[in-house]
């Protein structure tokens, strides 16, 4: 009984004290988003409290100043795309790194995981697009995303397929079925768990990112939604209800994403990170 | 295997390998040519100039802050995020009334961008903001400090706002590792007397290798990677005082001094391989083996 209650109040401590914690994180987050509806004067102080009045008109008026709209689309079509491609290659070579347990096919692991812990050569990219001829397109800026998550995805995917039993492969090769069937009829469908997580994991740093626009987008027409925050932010650097505004606009794709796919992003973290 | 060589033909590998080969390999060894020239954007002709690349960045003031920089970011923030992130996921693992709604909201900052986390410190951190204010109505005005324009504090300061930010992704992580520890183990370490602080440490730690192992390295690894943070909250100043290697990268390639740029990328490539690759293998032995 005594136990008990030192435990019951063991764990009312430590609860109040996550608490008082927690406000750390939530108070910045609520003087933006208080802030995003404030008139420019209101929002100066930077301290919480509601606004007076809640001025939905700031959205409207970044959205149209800051080009959102199409940056929105921008960063849909190069975080959508770059997410698929990347989705399909990785799990692909995973498959068969993982199936065929060769030395050729371990060294090809290692080539991969080296992804994982070596900088990108960022000015040495841009040469060689450059000498692929089409430095500034949307189009590299896919392909360099795509190339940047290999890395993570193969670990996650090979972590995952591992515990995919051979046994169901060799089946169908039995039943005359060639590599190509055994992933898309046979692994595909096992790994869309795994898909969702990486989906997501690739969404999330890839729409977040302003390191690859700020190199590889010349024309600010192509430019994604947090690099046209920064260049807004540059601009209107007194109206900070806007700018907070312009940064709530940026956060809610991910935001939402995240609402929707909470469990996917434990899933992943426990499959591969944990077990693998 | 003759037979499973045949079955997994290895064209599924061809696309993920030439375009991570293409667009992340090549590039690190074209930069590895390209450390030892003069390249320079205006000029045409590329010359091998041997060491002089990197003799000039351990005697240039700048480059060489810029390294010790990084350094004390990448410490700062693996020591901060994970001594936070396994302090937090022991305490969420406990059954508490309100655990999901905090790990949510200690987890929401790291989905973010780091360029939104960053813009809303900014007028926090000024002399005249919100942190040095409180500190005041709080009877401490001698803890309110030039948060961003002391050349001597900034790096400290973008470090605590990256903690700030992505403790929760490390938690996260601790907390799927928790999760996976058998109770029996606290059960019997209970009955054989052990307190909580023994049990942690017997029981907790070691079984918690893994998840520490993957934290460690992507701290360390995001810590020496570091740019965006510092590009937004200071742009590498006052002066040059929070420059770090990713803003020097960028800062020569405006510049169009490449040749000075890619040293320095190569300069952290090293760094990250030669700190990361001994700590994997080191940690792997470590880990209980299942």
């Amino acid at each position: 009984m005594s136990f008990s209650r030192k435990m019951a109040w063991r764990n009312y401590l430590v609860e109040g004290f996550l608490i008082l914690a927690s406000l750390l994180i939530i108070l910045p987050l609520l003087i933006m988003l208080f802030g995003s509806f404030m008139t420019s004067a209101e929002v100066l102080k930077f301290s919480l409290r509601l606004p007076e009045k809640w001025n939905f008109s700031n959205y409207t008026t970044v959205f149209r100043e800051g080009g959102l709209g199409r940056a929105f689309l921008n960063g849909m079509l190069i975080t959508g795309v770059s997410s698929v491609l990347n989705i399909f290659t990785s799990s692909a070579a995973s498959f068969i790194l993982v199936r065929r347990e060769t030395k050729w096919s371990n060294f090809l692991y290692m080539f991969f995981f080296m992804g994982l812990i070596a900088p990108m050569s960022t000015i040495t990219t841009i040469r060689v697009v450059q000498w692929m001829g089409f430095y500034g397109s949307i189009t590299s800026v896919i392909l360099i995303y795509a190339s940047l998550n290999t890395a993570f995805s193969v670990f996650l995917y090979s972590g995952f397929i591992r515990s995919i039993p051979k046994a169901l492969d060799e089946v169908a090769f039995l039943e005359g079925a060639n590599t190509f069937d055994v992933f898309f009829r046979i692994v595909t469908p096992l790994i869309v768990p795994v898909n969702a997580t990486v989906a997501i994991m690739v969404f999330m740093s890839v729409w977040n990112d302003i390191t690859i626009p700020l190199y590889f987008l010349t024309d600010s027409s192509d430019w994604t939604m947090p690099l046209s925050v920064y260049n807004f932010y540059g601009k209107y650097s007194r109206d900070w209800n806007l700018i907070f505004a312009d940064l709530v606009l940026t956060s809610l794709p991910v935001l939402i994403l995240y609402i929707f796919c909470q469990k996917y992003i434990v899933s992943g973290l426990t499959a591969g990170a944990v077990k693998g | 295997m003759n037979v499973s060589k045949r079955l997994y033909s290895y064209y599924l590998i061809w696309p993920a390998l030439l375009i991570y080969s293409i667009f992340f390999v090549l590039p690190a060894l074209i930069g590895l040519f390209y450390s030892f020239t003069d390249w320079r954007l205006d000029r045409e002709a590329i010359k091998f100039i041997g060491w002089d690349n990197f003799e000039r960045i351990f005697t240039d003031r700048t480059l060489l802050l810029a390294m010790k920089n990084t350094t004390i970011f990448a410490i700062v923030t693996v020591l901060g995020k994970n001594l936070l992130g396994i302090a937090l996921a022991v305490g969420l693992n406990m059954k508490l009334k309100s655990k999901n709604l905090l790990r949510a909201i200690f987890y929401s900052p790291s989905i973010l961008s780091v360029l939104v986390i960053s813009i809303v410190f900014t007028p926090m951190l000024r002399s005249d903001g919100t942190i040095n204010r409180i500190f005041e109505a709080v009877g401490l005005p001698s803890l309110s400090q030039a948060w961003l324009t002391n050349p001597a504090l900034v790096i400290w300061t973008v470090a605590f706002v990256s903690i700030w930010q992505h403790t929760g992704f490390q938690m996260a992580i601790y907390l799927a590792g928790l999760q996976s520890i058998s109770k029996e183990y606290y059960e019997a370490a209970t009955i054989d007397g052990a307190g909580s602080w023994r049990s942690f440490r017997s029981i907790t730690i070691p079984l918690l290798l893994p998840a520490i192992n993957i934290n460690l390295m992507l701290t360390l690894i995001g810590g020496l990677k570091v740019f965006s943070e510092v590009f937004v909250l200071t742009g590498g100043g006052p002066g040059n005082a929070s420059q770090v290697v990713g803003t020097i990268i960028l800062r020569s390639f405006g510049e169009g001094s490449w040749g000075l740029g890619t040293a320095v990328n190569t300069l952290l490539f090293a760094a990250v391989t030669i700190i990361a690759i001994p700590l994997l293998i080191f940690m792997r032995r470590k880990e209980v083996s299942e």
